[in-house]
């Protein structure tokens, strides 16, 4: 039997393997991820319709059916909102909302003891959730925040590692483009999504601040509190900052509300953004820079769903999430310690690859397997494995998913956010930044696994609006 | 968050090319930034009508979803000039000279020839919509705009990858150390120290 008819024989779970070893393969080179799997899937479409017509039509056809998707996946309402989720953050960092925010912070929690971390905490905690970007967060706040603390006697590894970990709060709270991401790839509804992470961000933030608190009561000369502010004062420093409740609150209001959609939201809070931005003296020099920006980084998404999109297209011919399915359902091993492994191995695969693509590239296969492991998709909460009805577990592995992948960004060997704290202060170095990082890494850990054991937490909010 | 990638520059040809083309690509890449501006005031217009005047922009999703193609597609070589597009790299950042520009050639080989097939597939995606006069549901816009940008678009990223083959195949020639003309691999450190160099221009252009 010679290579062709091998390859006109095989059967279809064969091919799938195949194509996402190539895919795997050029992703290894450095393809760019958007491409190679848009490679793989074009090859998987050509493979499976030769076997099926014979090479001359089965190019035709996989020619015509890939030509269709780059433009029908993207021309959704849903991925709307992602350009406008970006552009509020480039415009966030022109609108003077860094200091404003850090000033309130320090007013209203500097009295606590490690006041300066707390105070960094919250208010890394609003800009990344506003402007979506862990890594840019930590660089603005480690010239904002660090000086402070330092000149207040802080420790310098514990300053660092409080600016490092605080980025990486982007991702949850509202508006967060990576849940919107997700939720578009699993088909699950972008609002619940939005709102399931609200509370999981805002306890991470708790836990980050009670985590300070801790520290500061149990260390000796780790740094004072910040007294002596009135009242008055604290009020006084509220309006600056209001722009990042504004956003929060709009998205909230509008998506729990009902009273607008997603897009109409993140417009809006662009609008407020660039209103202040433009009050700040933001001028078409920073709003040209913001728009390419914007677009650049809204082209790279979108080239990445289409990508993934047409190996998706492939993989419904291939059926391979249902062997993975299969095959991990056949497994002797609790739902839970499934689970969790998989959640590991995105930890691994963290450390090498950039939340985006990693997200993409593996949950339609990985996805179903986790409804599959629950039950399926319309099971109800008493006869699932982990408790919960097809639908939450959708909303809650998303928000896991997307906690893990953030945490990667304070984890070595990449652990982006702290090569940019060090690149930021000269007078720490990365393996500093590292050491500082620690105790919130464990944190996240934590606040993992009380995601994982108090499910609640996710679906409450999306539950009060009938996702449950 | 303003980035930039290093692309190193001199007046041969390739850096002339590289350069002027460039100035399409940023064009383009601009032209969907002003359409998600755009798009931006079209949903506030639409939401604050409907609370302030109980009245909505007509047609505002049709237009939402026309403008889509041209927000995903005109930059998308613009991005691949910047090295945007996503990858993994940490098997390229470890090769040197040769190995590198030989493996960043057979990638970008790769690009070029799926980037083709597309442009074939969603021509006749367009001619399709454009012969058979398809509308969109609400308020009957063409849709055959949106369709003709992706293979447009995506040729104007031909162009590019063309360029950088050109790149990438004269680096290997020459066995270059600083090649002209495409996006070289940074590691974390690098990345880390242009980030902390872009916030501390803004700073000093006391834009807090």
């Amino acid at each position: 039997m010679n290579l062709a008819e091998y390859m006109a024989n095989m059967d279809t779970i064969g091919i799938g393997l195949w194509i996402t070893g190539f895919m795997l393969l050029l992703i290894i080179i450095g393809v760019r991820v958007a491409f190679a799997a848009a490679i793989a899937g074009f090859a998987g479409l050509l493979w499976v319709f030769t076997a099926k017509y014979g090479f001359e039509r089965g190019l035709m056809i996989s020619i015509q059916m890939a030509g269709t998707i780059p433009h029908s996946k993207v021309s959704s309402l849903a991925l709307s909102l992602i350009p406008t989720f970006i552009l509020i953050g480039y415009l966030a960092y022109y609108a003077g909302l860094t200091k404003a925010l850090f000033e309130a912070a320090k007013r209203w929690v500097g009295w606590l003891p490690g006041g300066m971390g707390v105070a960094t905490v919250f208010s890394t905690a609003g800009f990344a959730a506003v402007s979506g970007a862990s890594v840019a967060t930590s660089a603005v706040f480690a010239r904002i925040a660090i000086p402070e603390m330092l000149r207040l006697g802080y420790d310098k590894r514990f300053a660092a590692g409080v600016v490092a970990a605080g980025g990486t709060l982007a991702s949850l709270i509202p508006p967060s483009a990576i849940l919107v991401i997700y939720a578009i790839i699993v088909e699950q509804d972008v609002g619940a999504l939005l709102m399931a992470g609200f509370l999981p961000g805002l306890v991470s933030a708790l836990i980050y601040g009670g985590l300070v608190v801790f520290l500061a009561t149990t260390r000796k000369d780790f740094g004072p509190p910040v007294r002596g502010f009135t009242w008055k004062q604290r009020f006084e420093s509220v309006p600056g900052a209001l722009p990042i409740f504004a956003v929060v609150g709009i998205i909230i209001v509008c998506i729990y509300g009902g009273v607008g959609t997603p897009t109409e939201a993140g417009s809006l809070g662009a609008f407020i953004i660039l209103l202040m931005a433009l009050r700040k003296g933001m001028r078409w020099k920073e709003l040209r820079s913001s728009l390419m920006e914007t677009t650049k980084l809204s082209v790279m998404i979108f080239s990445i769903i289409w990508g993934v999109l047409l190996y998706v297209r492939f993989l419904g011919f291939a059926d391979l999430p249902g062997a993975f399915s299969d095959w991990l359902t056949s497994l002797e091993m609790s739902p839970m310690m499934i689970l969790i492994m998989i959640l590991l191995s995105y930890a691994v695969l963290g450390m090498f690859m950039d939340a985006i693509g990693m997200l993409l590239l593996t949950l339609p296969v990985v996805y179903p397997a986790i409804i599959a492991l629950n039950g399926g998709e319309g099971v109800t909460a008493a006869d699932s494995a982990f408790g919960i009805s097809g639908v939450g577990v959708s909303i809650w592995f998303g928000i896991i998913v997307v906690k893990m992948a953030e945490l990667c960004l304070i984890t070595p060997p990449i652990g982006l956010n702290c090569f940019v704290v060090a690149g930021v202060r000269p007078e720490v170095t990365v393996q500093d930044v590292f050491k500082g990082v620690k105790p919130f890494f464990v944190a996240d850990l934590l606040t993992i696994a009380v995601l994982i054991a108090l499910p609640g937490i996710v679906l409450w909010l999306p539950g009060l609006m009938g996702f449950t | 968050m303003p980035s930039s990638t290093s692309i190193f520059e001199d007046d041969s040809k390739l850096s002339r090319a590289d350069r002027a083309y460039f100035r399409l690509e940023s064009a383009l890449n601009l032209l969907g930034g002003i359409i998600i501006f755009l798009l931006v005031f079209l949903a506030t217009t639409n939401v604050l009508g409907r609370w302030l005047f109980n009245m909505s922009v007509s047609g505002y999703i049709d237009w939402v979803e026309q403008s889509m193609a041209f927000i995903a597609f005109l930059g998308i070589a613009y991005t691949k000039r910047l090295g945007g597009h996503i990858r993994m790299d940490i098997l390229v950042s470890h090769l040197r000279g040769r190995w590198l520009w030989f493996t960043e050639l057979v990638s970008v080989l790769l690009m070029l020839l799926v980037t083709l097939v597309l442009i074939y597939g969603s021509s006749l995606h367009f001619w399709r919509a454009y012969t058979l006069g398809d509308s969109s549901l609400d308020i009957d816009l063409p849709i055959w705009p949106a369709k003709l940008v992706v293979p447009v678009a995506l040729t104007v990223l031909a162009l590019r990858l063309m360029l950088q083959i050109w790149g990438y195949a004269r680096a290997f020639r020459e066995n270059a150390e600083q090649p002209v003309g495409i996006p070289l691999i940074e590691d974390a450190a690098a990345v880390a120290a242009k980030e902390a160099e872009s916030v501390k221009e803004d700073s000093d252009q006391a834009l807090y």
